[in-house]
C-alpha cells in the first residue's frame, strides 16, 4: 500500500533540493555579474582617460609636428595603452571559447549518428538484399553474404567472446537472482532452481521451483525439480504425491517418467 | 469499486503475453525484417539488447504469429543439461522419443535423419545462461541448417563492447532492440491503455507528460511500466482519500510523476 503522505513529503524534500541548482546558479550569476559591472566601469574610468592619446594620434598624423609633444609628452599613455590591449584580447579568448563549445557539440552529433546505425543497417541490410539501396551498405551485405559461409571458422572464437560472460559459478547465480527480482521471469528463477540443484542445495532448489510455480504453474521442469528436490530432501511421500496430482492434470510424461523412476527406487 | 485508475494500473504489470504485444513503427519493421530472414537460409539470428526492451516480448510474439504456419519452438527457460536439451528438442522437433543419455552424436544423427521439408525454427530466450559447451553446439547445428535457431541475448552495459565486436563480425544475423523515442513511448502508453478500454487514462498522456517519463525512464519499457504502474496506483489512492481534487487528473500530473519515480526509486530523493 502506498503512503501518500510520506512520498509527498519526500517529494517535498526533493522539490526543494532541486531548486539549489538553479538558486546556486542564481546567485553565481548575480555575483559575476556584479564584478562585470564593476570591473567595467573601473576601466572605463581607464578607457576615457586612454581615449584621448588614442585619437590623438590619429588627428596627429595630418598635422605631424605639432602634436609630436602631446605624444611624447604623454608616457602615461603608453603604460595606459596596454590596459586597452588586455581589454581587446579578451574578446579574442571569448572567440576562442566559442569555437572549444563548438566541437563537442560535434561529437554529440556523430554521437547521435553512430547510435542510429545500427538500427538503419539492419533495416538497410533486409531490404537490400530484396531492392536496391544507398551503395555503401549494399556492398557490405554482399561482403556479409559472402563472408558468412567462408568464416565457419573463424566462428569458434568469436562465439567465445561472448560466453565470457555467460554466468557458470556459484557467485553468478546472485547476479541472475538480482535481474530475477527485477523482472519477475520465471525462466530466471527457474534456471536459479536448475542451478542449485546441480550444486547440490536442494534446500535452494526447492525455494526457486517453488517460486517458479508460483509465477507460471505450467512450467513442467519447475515441477520435476520441485520433486526431485523433495525426494533429495528426503520427503519422498509428498513428492509422490505431488508428482501424481500434477500428472492427473497435465499429462506430463516427463513426470510420469519421474515418478516411474522414484517408484523402483532408481532416483533417490 | 471499478476505478478506471485501479483499471489504467493493471495494464502496467510487467508480463510478457504476446496478445498484449504493442506495435510500434521501429519494432515492427524490425520484426518483418526478421520474419524475412527467417524465410532465408541464414544460419543464426541473434536479437540483443538491454533489460527491458522487449526481447522476450518480441520472441513470444514471434512463437505466436508463425505457429499457425509453420514449426515453430520457443524455449524461455535455458534448458541447462546437454542431454536434456537435445532430448526435449528430439521430442518437440521430431517427436522422437528417447529414454536415457542422448548425445550430440546422437543427436545429429535423429537429424539428419529427418526429410526437411520444413526447416523448423527454434527460439531460445536468455541464451545467455547456456554454458559455452552448449552454445556451441547450437552453432553447429545451425551450420547443418536442419534447424534455425533465433536467440535471444540479455546485454548489460559492461557487455555492450562484446556484442559490438559480436556484431561486426557478421557470423550471425544481429538484430538490436533498444529503448523507445519519446514518440514511441507515447503511442506504447496511448495504446496499451487503449487496448484495456483506458481511453480518458490514455488521454490524459499529452507529449509533454510523456518527455517527462521519457526523462525519467530513457524509454525503457520495463521502467515505464514500473513508473506508470506506481502512478495509477497514486492516483487510486487520492481517489479512495478522496483527493482527487487536489491533483491534476485531465493530464497526467508531474507531482504525481515525480512521486511515482521517487517510490521505484527512478528518481533518488
Ligand atoms: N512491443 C511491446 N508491446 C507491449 N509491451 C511491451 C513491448 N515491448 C516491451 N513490452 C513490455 O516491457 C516489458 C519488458 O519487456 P521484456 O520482458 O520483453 O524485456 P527483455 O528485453 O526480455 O528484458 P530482459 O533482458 O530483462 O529479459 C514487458 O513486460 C512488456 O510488458
Ligand atoms: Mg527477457
Amino acid at each position: 500500500m502506498l503512503n501518500i503522505v510520506d512520498l509527498e513529503k519526500r517529494w517535498f524534500i526533493y522539490k526543494l533540493k532541486s531548486y539549489i541548482p538553479h538558486l546556486s546558479i542564481l546567485i553565481s550569476l548575480i555575483v559575476i555579474i556584479s564584478i562585470f559591472l564593476a570591473f567595467s566601469r573601473a576601466s572605463q574610468d581607464i578607457s576615457q582617460l586612454t581615449i584621448t592619446p588614442t585619437v590623438a594620434p590619429i588627428i596627429v598624423k595630418k598635422e605631424t609636428l605639432p602634436v609630436k609633444e602631446p605624444v611624447q609628452a604623454t608616457p602615461k599613455a603608453v603604460v595606459k595603452i596596454e590596459p586597452v590591449e588586455v581589454l581587446k584580447q579578451e574578446p579574442q579568448l571569448l572567440h576562442d571559447n566559442n569555437r572549444v563549445k563548438l566541437s563537442p557539440s560535434l561529437g554529440f552529433m556523430r554521437k547521435m549518428q553512430g547510435s542510429v546505425q545500427p538500427y538503419y543497417k539492419n533495416d538497410l541490410e533486409y531490404k537490400g538484399q530484396v531492392q536496391e539501396q544507398a551503395p555503401a551498405p549494399i556492398t557490405e551485405v554482399v561482403e556479409q553474404e559472402v563472408i558468412v559461409p567462408l568464416s565457419t571458422l573463424e566462428a569458434e572464437p568469436e562465439v567465445k567472446k561472448i560466453s565470457i560472460k555467460r554466468q557458470n559459478t556459484q557467485n553468478d547465480i546472485y547476479e541472475i537472482i538480482a535481474r530475477f527480482k527485477k523482472n519477475n521471469n520465471p525462466a530466471l528463477s527457474l534456471f536459479v532452481a536448475k542451478k542449485y540443484y546441480e550444486l547440490e542445495d536442494y534446500q535452494q532448489a526447492y525455494n526457486y521451483a517453488l517460486i517458479t510455480n508460483k509465477i507460471n504453474k505450467e512450467i513442467e521442469s519447475s515441477w520435476i525439480i520441485f520433486t526431485k528436490s523433495l525426494v533429495k530432501l528426503g520427503k519422498r511421500d509428498k513428492a509422490i504425491t505431488t508428482l501424481e496430482q500434477y500428472i492427473k492434470q497435465s499429462h506430463s510424461s516427463g513426470a510420469r517418467i519421474l515418478l516411474d523412476e522414484i517408484y523402483a527406487g532408481k532416483f533417490k | 469499486m471499478n476505478s478506471i485508475f485501479v483499471n489504467s494500473k493493471d495494464v502496467f504489470l510487467d508480463i510478457v503475453n504476446a496478445k498484449d504485444y504493442i506495435q510500434l513503427d521501429r519494432v515492427s519493421t524490425i520484426y518483418q525484417a526478421l520474419k524475412n530472414s527467417i524465410k532465408k537460409p541464414l544460419k543464426m539470428i541473434l536479437l540483443y539488447g538491454k533489460p527491458g526492451t522487449g526481447k522476450s516480448m518480441f520472441l513470444n510474439k514471434l512463437h505466436k504469429d508463425l505457429s499457425s504456419s509453420q514449426k515453430v519452438y520457443l524455449y524461455q527457460t535455458p534448458i541447462l543439461d546437454e542431454s536434456e536439451f537435445y532430448k526435449t528438442l528430439a521430442q518437440d522437433l521430431f517427436e522422437t522419443k528417447y529414454s536415457g543419455e542422448l548425445n550430440f552424436t546422437q543427436f545429429m544423427k535423429i537429424v539428419k535423419s529427418q526429410d526437411n521439408e520444413e526447416i523448423p525454427v527454434v527460439l531460445l530466450d536468455e541464451a545467455q545462461l547456456y554454458s559455452e559447451v552448449l552454445m556451441e553446439k547450437i552453432r553447429l547445428l545451425s551450420d547443418t541448417r536442419t534447424v534455425k535457431f533465433v536467440i535471444t541475448l540479455h546485454k548489460t552495459e559492461k557487455e555492450d563492447i562484446i556484442a559490438k565486436e559480436h556484431f561486426q563480425t557478421r557470423i550471425w544475423e544481429t538484430i538490436e532492440l533498444e529503448n523507445a523515442s519519446s514518440g514511441e513511448l507515447k503511442i506504447y502508453i496511448q495504446k496499451k491503455l487503449m487496448k484495456a478500454n483506458c481511453f480518458d487514462s490514455a488521454n490524459m498522456f499529452t507529449n509533454k507528460s510523456v518527455n517527462k517519463i521519457h526523462k525519467i525512464t530513457n524509454g525503457n519499457y520495463r521502467d515505464t511500466n514500473k513508473l506508470l504502474y506506481t502512478l495509477f496506483d497514486l492516483y487510486a489512492a487520492y481517489e479512495r482519500n478522496q483527493q482527487l481534487s487536489s491533483v491534476k487528473t485531465d493530464q497526467v500530473s508531474n507531482k504525481l510523476i515525480e512521486m511515482s519515480a521517487i517510490h521505484t526509486g527512478l528518481i533518488h530523493a
